[in-house]
C-alpha cells in the first residue's frame, strides 16, 4: 500500500502543501478550508511538516461519542463522515499531535482524508519532504544534481507553468 | 433487496430505512428531527412519503421515511399530491407554533404556505420539539436536558425548568444540532453560560484559546478512557509541539 513519507531534512518550510490541502479541501473557491498539514520552521536549519499520522488506535476515533471517524479501506485513512458529526469538538481535543481541527469558516472537522488516495501535498511538495510512494525515495549524492517532479500547477492557475 | 424510490431503482440492505436509502441515493427528501448520529425518532413528520407494493392490490400507505425499514420490490413516492398535502399540513402547524423560525418559513414556503392558517403561539420561541437536543445529550452521555410537560405546554428544559444539574457538562452539542438555533447560550472571557449555567473556561496553556468547560474535559475523557492530561492545550499548539518533537526523533 502507499503511504505518505515525511522527510524533514528535505523540508524547506515553504508551506506549498499547505496551500494545496486548503485549495483541493474546499467547496466554496471564495472561503479557504483550514489546511490539514502543517509546515513550521522549527530552528534555523531545521523545518518540518505535521500531519495526521492515520493512528491504528487512534485518540480521536476513541473520542468520538458518534462513531463519525470511520477507516476508508481503500487508501487506509480514517475520514471523518461529516453527516454523522455533531461537531462537539472532542477529537480535536483528544489527538495528542493535534492533527485534528475544526474549521470555523467551513463549520467542519479539518482532518487529512490523504485526499482519496491521490495526496494533494505531497503533489506540490517541490523538495520530496512529503511523498506519496511504496518507499521513501533515496537521498542523493554529494554533488549529484537530481531533477525534481514537475508540480501541476495547472491544477490552480488552468496553465502549464508558473 | 431492490426497491424503487421515486422510480429509480435503488438497493438496499436489510435492516436500513428509507430516508437512509433515499439520502444515500440523491433523493431528496425534508426532514427536521433526524441525523445520522442517533436513531431514528419519526417526530417532524416530515419525510413522509407514500409506499406501495406489487403485491398490496393497489393500496398505498403514507409513512415517515426516517422509520420505515426497507422492503424487497418497494416502491416509493416522495412526491405525489397526498405527499405534498401531508407535508404542507405539517408545516402549517409547524409554523403556527414558530413563526419567527426562518427554516419554518423557507420550507412552508416551497409547500406553499405564506402564512399559518391556524392562530399563531403566543410568545412563541423557536423550538420545534424535534428532540434532537434531548437525544444527542443522551447519546453524548449526559441526559442532562429532556421533554418537560404535556401538549400545549410540552418544552424542553433541564429538570424543574430552573438551571442545569450536574449532568450538564456545558458541551454545546445541544445547541449546536438545533436545526432551529432555539437553544441560547453565551459566551465571555471566562465563562459559558448555557441553560441559566455559568461554567468556567480551560483555555489553552500557551494561546489562551477556549478549549472548553472543566465538566466537559471530564466527561469526554473518562467516556474515552484518554488521560486528561490530553486536554491541555488546543489543536494548533499540540500540533507545533509535536512537530518539534518529531525533528528531534528523527535528526
Amino acid at each position: 500500500m502507499k503511504q505518505l513519507f515525511v522527510t524533514p531534512n528535505r523540508c524547506t518550510a515553504c508551506r506549498n502543501c499547505e496551500v494545496a490541502c486548503s485549495f483541493v479541501h474546499t467547496s466554496d473557491p471564495t472561503v479557504l478550508a483550514f489546511p490539514r498539514v502543517r509546515a513550521y520552521a522549527i530552528s534555523e536549519n531545521t523545518n518540518t511538516v505535521n500531519l495526521c499520522l492515520q493512528c491504528d488506535d487512534a485518540a480521536c476515533k476513541k473520542s468520538c461519542p458518534v462513531e463519525a471517524l470511520v477507516w476508508n479501506a481503500k487508501t487506509g485513512a480514517l475520514e471523518v463522515d461529516l453527516g454523522r458529526c455533531i461537531r462537539c469538538l472532542m477529537c480535536t481535543i483528544a489527538c495528542p499531535f493535534g492533527n485534528i481541527h475544526f474549521d470555523k469558516r467551513t463549520n467542519e472537522i479539518a482532518k487529512c482524508d490523504l485526499c482519496q488516495g491521490d495526496p494533494a501535498c505531497a503533489k506540490f511538495c517541490p523538495t520530496l519532504a512529503l511523498e506519496y510512494a511504496e518507499k521513501p525515495s533515496p537521498d542523493p549524492k554529494p554533488g549529484e544534481v537530481k531533477p525534481l517532479p514537475p508540480i501541476p500547477w495547472m491544477l490552480f492557475t488552468g496553465k502549464q507553468s508558473r | 433487496m431492490q426497491l424503487t424510490i421515486d422510480k429509480r431503482s435503488v438497493v438496499a440492505r436489510k435492516g436500513e430505512y428509507l430516508l437512509e436509502v433515499a439520502q444515500r441515493n440523491g433523493i431528496e427528501i425534508p426532514a427536521l428531527c433526524h441525523h445520522p448520529a442517533v436513531e431514528p425518532w419519526g417526530g417532524c413528520r416530515l419525510c413522509m412519503v407514500e409506499i406501495t407494493h406489487p403485491d398490496w392490490k393497489g393500496w398505498t400507505g403514507l409513512v415517515t421515511a426516517c422509520l420505515y425499514p426497507v422492503q424487497d420490490g418497494l416502491i416509493v413516492s416522495t412526491d405525489t399530491k397526498k405527499v405534498h398535502q401531508v407535508r404542507a399540513g405539517v408545516l402549517d402547524l409547524l409554523l403556527a407554533r414558530c413563526p419567527g423560525s426562518s427554516l419554518i418559513q423557507n420550507l412552508a414556503r416551497q409547500y406553499g404556505i405564506e402564512e399559518t392558517s391556524f392562530t399563531p403561539r403566543k410568545a412563541p420561541d423557536l423550538c420545534i420539539l424535534c428532540g434532537l437536543c434531548i437525544r444527542i445529550c443522551e447519546k453524548i452521555g449526559a441526559s442532562a436536558i429532556s421533554s418537560i410537560g404535556r401538549g400545549v405546554e410540552k418544552l424542553v428544559s433541564v429538570p424543574y425548568e430552573t438551571v442545569a444539574t450536574a449532568a450538564c457538562v456545558g458541551c454545546l452539542s445541544c445547541a449546536n444540532i438545533c436545526p432551529t438555533g432555539a437553544i441560547a447560550f453565551s459566551e465571555s472571557e471566562h465563562c459559558r453560560t448555557i441553560w441559566s449555567r455559568n461554567f468556567e473556561l480551560v483555555r489553552c496553556e500557551e494561546c489562551k484559546a477556549v478549549i472548553g468547560t472543566p465538566e466537559q474535559l471530564e466527561h469526554f475523557a473518562r467516556r474515552s478512557g484518554l488521560d486528561r492530561s490530553y486536554f491541555t492545550k488546543c489543536d494548533s499548539c499540540r500540533n507545533r509541539e509535536a512537530a518539534a518533537r518529531f525533528v528531534r526523533v528523527t535528526f
